[in-house]
């Protein structure tokens, strides 16, 4: 136990190092802040809410700069599609929390706060999931054929629609290898931000599928690019709470060191797969977190009388961590023995990539 | 060449290694001088008294806890301190107790010239989970700069750690390519 005298409580540093790790792998590897998962891991560690907010906001922002200092090696970053995203989203956080505020005024915050939640992590739960399925197959298809894969494979026909509106300004992304109007990614932006700051998260999770199925970049730019923006978005909500005196620093420092090893790992694990991979785990942490939101939205609905739903949201959204690392972990795994030419199973085979080092 | 990359990944990891200890150091420094926290509970936000809120946490309404008031340096114990807004804090504050609170005299009260605690904290709820929200934190203000230098502190300390661990992999000869981003349809 260690005491923390800016937070006046004592709390086990392991588990916050631990989790700055898991957090670290999840982060690097979907390009997530997971706020979502953290902010209820310090409550029940003994942290107050808000200061558990404020710790988890500015691990992020410091977390974000791990990732996307070895993304940016990986040349999983676009630089002008992440800067030109930044105002909107900045604009859209702002707006999303006075939203917030204005159903809070109505009494109705968290019934909608939970209902928006799982309607939207839903359907990007159920979009995601069929088209990686989609791809998976298209993939495997190739692979029987003998074809050279990819790195990315996506069936979405959406990108399309929107690369083809016809406003001016037009951006050249050149890593990600999109033309695009401007107006498209600041639309996303300030709508992402929106929606991030009205449920109160980091937003990478919208931002992902967004990057992926609206502006077309590869599963693997949108991950490097996302992290820039949680880079920028955590800064300001580091600065935010720590005027606000949510900050303990050294609770900072504990997570810090966990999530540089973690999003280290995360971050190189995506050099070992290729998108829907990725999209994969991205979908699975949207559906646990649906299922964390739902649960405590069913007994809310019910009034209040099913109280271990609540109790199975808290252990379903601690869970999902561990689980969510040993997935990448596997897949990790896999991706090395099929390097050395051993058995993988057959459906994680089209997933991987080999050869992604090289010496000096 | 591979000599040369060698000794490049070498002098890259050494300089973060340093770059990263200095860092860390003088934040684990600037807590364990009490200047982080001086910073943290700086000043207070109302006109109230001013407590070490852990002192009396196991306080209840049938065995409330008397603190006594004085112009006390230090408010370490069962004391508080008499604050208006804006004034500096005494040292070992972690709270102050607002004048509204104290008037109310349902969690607090005023006794025999001692401020007299009943409830010390009530469960709060966050994000769909509860905890226990006390007098810690209440109506104190952190210093503006302090705000700052968790930024840009967070900031350094990410930078170094990233750059660190990419000095490392170098080391030991993990170069990592640019992932080519082909897309497939």
């Amino acid at each position: 136990m260690f005491e923390f005298l800016i937070a006046g409580v004592q709390a086990p540093w392991v588990l916050l190092v631990f989790t700055g790790f898991t957090v670290g792998i999840v982060g690097g590897f979907i390009g997530v802040g997971g706020g979502y998962m953290v902010t209820p891991a310090l409550i029940v560690f003994g942290f107050p809410g808000y200061m558990a907010s404020g710790i988890d906001m500015t691990h992020i922002a410091g977390k974000g700069i791990v990732s996307t200092v070895r993304h940016r090696q990986l040349g999983n970053v676009d630089w002008i599609l992440a800067l030109s995203m930044v105002a909107g989203t900045m604009f859209g956080v702002e707006e999303g929390i006075r939203l917030l505020g204005y159903f809070k005024r109505l009494g109705l915050s968290t019934a909608a706060l939970l209902g928006a939640s799982v309607l939207l992590m839903g359907t990007l739960f159920v979009y995601t999931l069929r088209e990686t399925l989609r791809s998976h197959r298209r993939l495997t298809e190739m692979a029987k054929q003998g074809r050279a894969l990819a790195r990315e494979v996506s069936t979405s026909s959406l990108p399309r629609v929107f690369q083809g509106l016809p406003l001016a300004p037009l951006v050249r992304c050149r890593v990600a290898r999109v033309i695009v109007s401007m107006w498209v990614i600041v639309l996303v932006g300030v709508v992402t931000g929106v929606l991030a700051g009205f449920l109160g998260v980091g937003g990478g999770f919208i931002r992902v599928p967004a990057l992926v199925y609206i502006v077309g970049a590869s599963t693997h730019i949108a991950v490097g690019t996302d992290l820039v923006e949680i880079v920028f978005s955590g800064a300001y909500g580091c600065l935010r709470h720590s005027i606000e005196g949510n900050v303990d620093f050294v609770a900072v420092l504990f997570m810090l060191s966990g999530a540089m090893f973690g999003a280290q790992f995360g971050s190189i694990a995506t050099a070992f797969v290729r998108g829907p991979a990725i999209r994969y785990m991205l979908a699975f942490s949207l559906a646990l977190a649906t299922l964390g939101a739902g649960l405590p939205l069913v007994n809310l609905l019910m009034g209040g009388k099913l109280e271990w739903l609540t109790a199975l949201s808290v252990i379903i959204t601690l869970g999902q961590m561990v689980f969510l690392c040993l997935f990448i972990l596997s897949l990790v795994y896999f991706a090395y023995r099929a390097n050395r030419g051993r058995w993988v199973p057959d459906w994680a085979a089209p997933l991987l990539v080999h050869h992604v080092t090289t010496g000096p | 060449m591979h000599r040369e990359f060698r000794i490049r990944a070498l002098v890259k990891f050494l300089f973060w290694a340093v770059a990263t200890t200095v860092v860390v150091a003088y934040a684990i420094n600037t807590y364990r001088s009490g200047q982080m926290v001086r910073w943290y509970y700086y000043e207070s936000k109302a006109d109230g008294y001013a407590v070490n809120a852990t002192s009396f946490q196991q306080a209840t309404r049938e065995s409330p806890v008397a603190l006594i008031i004085g112009d006390f340096p230090d408010v370490s114990g069962l004391r508080a301190v008499r604050v208006t807004k804006g004034s500096r804090l005494p040292e070992g504050t972690n709270g102050v107790i607002d004048l509204a609170t104290v008037k109310k005299a349902d969690r607090v009260r005023i006794e025999d010239g001692r401020l007299v605690v009943a409830v010390p904290w009530e469960i709060k709820e966050a994000k769909g989970f509860k905890f226990r929200d006390g007098f810690t934190h209440k109506n104190i203000r952190t210093n503006p700069f302090s705000g700052l230098w968790n930024l840009v502190m967070v900031g350094l300390v990410g930078l170094c750690l990233g750059f660190l661990a990419e000095g490392f992999t170098d080391v030991i000869g993990l170069k990592f390519r640019k992932i080519d981003h082909s897309v497939g349809h």
